[in-house]
């Protein structure tokens, strides 16, 4: 191993060669990558295949994959630290421009780098929408000032202004080089207008991601409907809100699709049994279908909101049901948590379950955070006012490794929905996640045996806004380097 | 307890009132109980024995009512500012009496007439109130849940006057007080009580599901099937620790044999929400009419937490008629809240 070269193994972190730093500084931005990773679990969902290796990194290229069999991987196992190429994000908001108090895009990416993300795909609910070229020149602006090496990708809006009635300037947004249209956080509410969209972007061969929730169930919903709805009373949220819109979503892709080829619809936060059903279906028909989940619907509950603090696994009676928290008395904090508040809200135990079934199964084609980052004043209010969403860029990693860790689905199966599924859905539009050599390096290395504690002051986004506050979690990321270059690096690695 | 022969009340132990000659201190109304609650947000914190500790202070608190000048020195010096977000009358008025009737300093806000309507958050609203010298804040909000984020930001005790559709924990314990004074036998255990209304909608419902079911009631809800959603489900899966209750959109098979049945208010945006067709419909088909409560007891009790539309949830006969307990709730919340309030002031957490 070469002065000036980082080192890691043997199942914990260590730093090589010239004082404290492992790798030469770069003058601008962040520091090409030049590590030596000896004695880890290696995760590569383009060859899938997991097992003990090193990888070597120079000057921000992976130079050499080795895959240790016999006497050599002893003692090295999926608990200890891990290498996996670097995640994706499908759909965060990062809320540049026009609500900078809440996130930058600078500090939406370092928020990225710190959870082990290195492509994140921006929403353009801004202010203004992204629904014109210029919004999305000002947020690559933003990203190449911040000199984080994280990939912003952008979703351009579907309608202007996000409004729903006139289309917005799909064509010329996907020749700047969107990755795809959502109008989420709103719904698209016109059938019609949904129809057009759909048409059109597959023209342009990009996808429709749309946010599946049939509004006129929703008017004024705060919690999933059922028990702790009811008990709490708390306007309901019914599941079929979420199915109505997905079936409508898929009656429509499946005409589209006969006239456009092109045509594909991706679901973002699907968070129901019943919604995940249809597209089950649909993906069995053969429709061009993709969807996500979050890490907060498939690890969390409605239980939550009156203050549980179990996991959704743990939240699960042996017939499949969902437990009741007051019986239980796994009531631990208070109720009505406004960072327990999202869209579309926790759902109950039994739809957990059914997200991760679905990333099983493949039905879900990756996990996407959903990063919703908010300020105090929109968020720290009463229940009922407080806006939706959770910041959970960072909890992402950690929260789908306390689902591996409980059994729930394999370690390849989180790496890959958090990698090689989502970049498949962005078509080319991402470098192709796998260890392969002679590539840039980028990926994420993490200690499976090291717990962290969810800690607001530690969060590079803005947004504080987690019911996970306080939370141990596994998996604590030591380094990722995003297309060759240091993202993050944990202080004391 | 005979309240005549103790002629006040022992004050909290911090409270800043020395006892005066003619405010002999009496022992603790409940001696053998404990008030562990710093704050009351919600009934489903309440066990049997805390809701027996507040039946008995609150007959204390009637013997003090019953005298001719009904009003003691508990709380003399005690800072108690009443925020409701949401117009009342009876239940503003009810718990500014009681105060008053221990001597606190009470301070009325408005949220209409205050900076609220200028947008200062809940926080800050709570914070101004503690800086301004109140030990205890009731509160009423459209918003469920919004008191225990006060109760988060306030160091003295929150009171909850009704929050949404969630709780309104001084009224199920007023009804519970009335009904075991009405009731033969003095207990609810076993007894079958039947809501009737808009359940859903309905923060007294909620709360006296909790309470009644806890006391060992036989507990009822009815109304049109729009109006129960969600409590089927709830009733499947039981109140924690207590036997459950029944949902029924059959009047008849609800008020038959019942020992008490209590209408709730049915609000006119019901119908521009879609979910009764009229109220001239829902009156003839759940109204409380005389008829139909010959189904229930023959001195089945009848209540109301107001206010009431008479002719539509309740005939105007039945409102009125003798086995009518609606005024002892309203005079009865009184006493409820006195105790209510001085088991708080002396809370230890």
């Amino acid at each position: 191993m070469s002065a000036g070269r980082g080192r890691l193994g043997g199942g914990a972190l260590s730093s090589g060669g010239a004082p404290s730093s492992p790798v030469a500084s770069s003058p601008v931005g962040a520091r090409l990558a030049d590590l030596e990773i000896s004695r880890a679990w290696l995760v590569d969902p383009a060859s899938e295949r997991e097992g003990p290796g090193e990888i070597v990194v120079e000057d921000g290229i992976l130079v050499a994959v080795t895959w240790l069999e016999g006497a050599e991987a002893v003692g090295i196992d999926a608990t200890s630290v891990v290498v996996a190429p670097g995640l994706v994000d499908l759909h965060a908001h990062l809320r540049e421009p026009g609500n900078e108090d809440a996130e930058t895009v600078a500090t939406g990416l370092a928020a990225a780098a710190h959870g082990g993300f290195t492509t994140v795909c921006a929403m353009p609910n801004t202010d203004p929408a992204a629904d014109d070229p210029a919004v999305v020149v000002r947020m690559r602006d933003a990203a190449a000032a911040s000199g984080s090496p994280v990939e912003l990708l952008v979703h351009g809006a579907v309608t202007m202004a996000r409004g729903g009635e006139q289309l917005a300037r799909l064509g010329e947004l996907a020749d700047i080089g969107v990755v795809g249209f959502s109008d989420d956080g709103s719904p698209v509410r016109s059938a019609t207008i949904f129809r057009n969209a759909l048409t059109y972007a597959g023209m342009l061969g990009l996808p429709i991601l749309d946010h599946p929730e049939d509004g006129s169930q929703t008017e004024g919903a705060e919690a999933n409907e059922g028990l702790v709805a009811t008990v709490l009373g708390l306007r309901g949220w019914p599941v079929a809100a979420e199915a109505v819109a997905v079936a409508r979503d898929l009656a429509i892709l499946a005409e589209v699709v006969r006239e456009v080829a092109g045509a594909r619809l991706h679901l973002t936060h699907v968070s129901t049994a019943a919604s995940l059903d249809l597209v089950r279906r649909a993906k069995a028909d053969g429709l061009p279908v993709t969807c996500d989940v979050t890490p907060h619907h498939l690890a969390l509950s409605d239980e939550w909101v009156a203050g549980a603090r179990r996991f959704a696994w743990a939240a699960l009676a042996s017939d499949g049901s969902a437990r009741d928290p007051w019986r239980d008395e796994a009531i631990v904090a208070a109720p009505y948590d406004p960072s327990t508040r999202v869209n579309p809200p926790l759902r109950s135990a039994m739809d957990a379950a059914a997200c991760r079934t679905a990333l099983r199964d493949g039905t879900a084609d990756a996990i996407a955070t959903d990063h919703a980052p908010h300020t105090d004043v929109d968020k720290v209010v009463e229940f009922g006012l407080a806006a939706n969403g959770i910041s959970g860029i960072e909890t992402a990693l950690g929260l789908t490794l306390a689902a591996v860790d409980a059994g729930e689905f394999s370690l390849p199966t989180a790496i890959r929905a958090l990698t090689s599924g989502p970049a498949a859905v962005l078509g080319g539009r991402t470098a192709a996640r796998g260890l392969v050599e002679g590539a840039p390096a980028d990926l994420v290395v993490f200690d499976r045996s090291a717990t962290w504690r969810v800690d607001a002051e530690a969060f590079a986004s803005k947004g504080k806004n987690t019911p996970l506050l306080g939370m141990e979690l596994p998996g604590r990321v030591l380094l990722t380097v995003a297309g060759g270059r240091i993202a993050y690096e944990a202080p004391d690695a | 307890m005979n309240a005549a022969a103790d002629p006040a009340l022992a004050v909290p132990d911090d409270a800043a009132v020395p006892a005066e000659s003619e405010a002999t201190v009496i022992a603790n109304p409940a001696p053998a109980g404990r008030w562990g609650h710093r704050h009351l947000l919600d009934v489903d914190v309440l066990s049997e024995s805390d809701l027996d500790l507040v039946m008995r202070t609150a007959d204390t608190m009637a013997g003090v009512l019953a005298r001719p000048i009904p009003k003691v020195p508990t709380l003399r010096g005690w800072g108690i500012t009443i925020l409701f977000y949401e117009a009342s009358t009876r239940t503003r008025v009810s718990f500014e009496v009681a105060a008053k009737n221990l001597s606190a300093d009470v301070v009325n806000i408005a949220a209409a007439s205050s900076s609220v309507s200028k947008g200062e958050s809940l926080i800050d609203t709570v914070r101004t109130i503690e800086a301004l010298g109140a030990r205890m804040l009731v509160m009423r909000h459209a918003t469920s849940g919004a008191p225990y984020l006060a109760a988060e930001h306030f160091s003295g005790s929150v009171l909850n006057g009704g929050d949404g559709w969630h709780a309104h924990p001084t009224q199920a314990l007023l009804d519970l007080y009335t009904l075991r004074a009405r009731l033969p036998g003095g207990s609810v255990r076993g007894k079958k009580i039947v809501i009737l209304g808009d359940v859903l909608h309905s923060r007294v419902a909620r709360s006296n599901l909790w309470s009644l079911t806890a006391a060992g009631a036989d507990v009822w809800v009815c109304g049109p099937s729009t109006l129960l959603r969600g409590f089927e489900t709830w009733s499947r899966a039981g109140v924690a620790g207590s036997r459950g209750f029944t949902v029924t959109s059959d009047l008849r098979a609800a008020l038959r044999d019942a020992d008490a049945v209590m209408a709730l208010r049915i609000q006119r945006e019901r119908m521009a929400s879609g979910l009764l067709p009229s109220l001239r419909e829902y009156a003839a088909r759940f109204g409380l009419t005389r008829e139909r409560l010959a189904l229930a007891k023959p001195d089945a009790l009848v209540m109301h937490p107001g206010p009431m539309n008479e002719g539509v949830e309740i005939a105007p006969d039945v409102a009125s008629g003798a086995q009518s307990v609606i005024e002892d709730q309203v005079a009865n919340g009184v006493a409820v809240r006195m105790a209510l309030l001085y088991l708080l002031a002396g809370a230890r957490e």
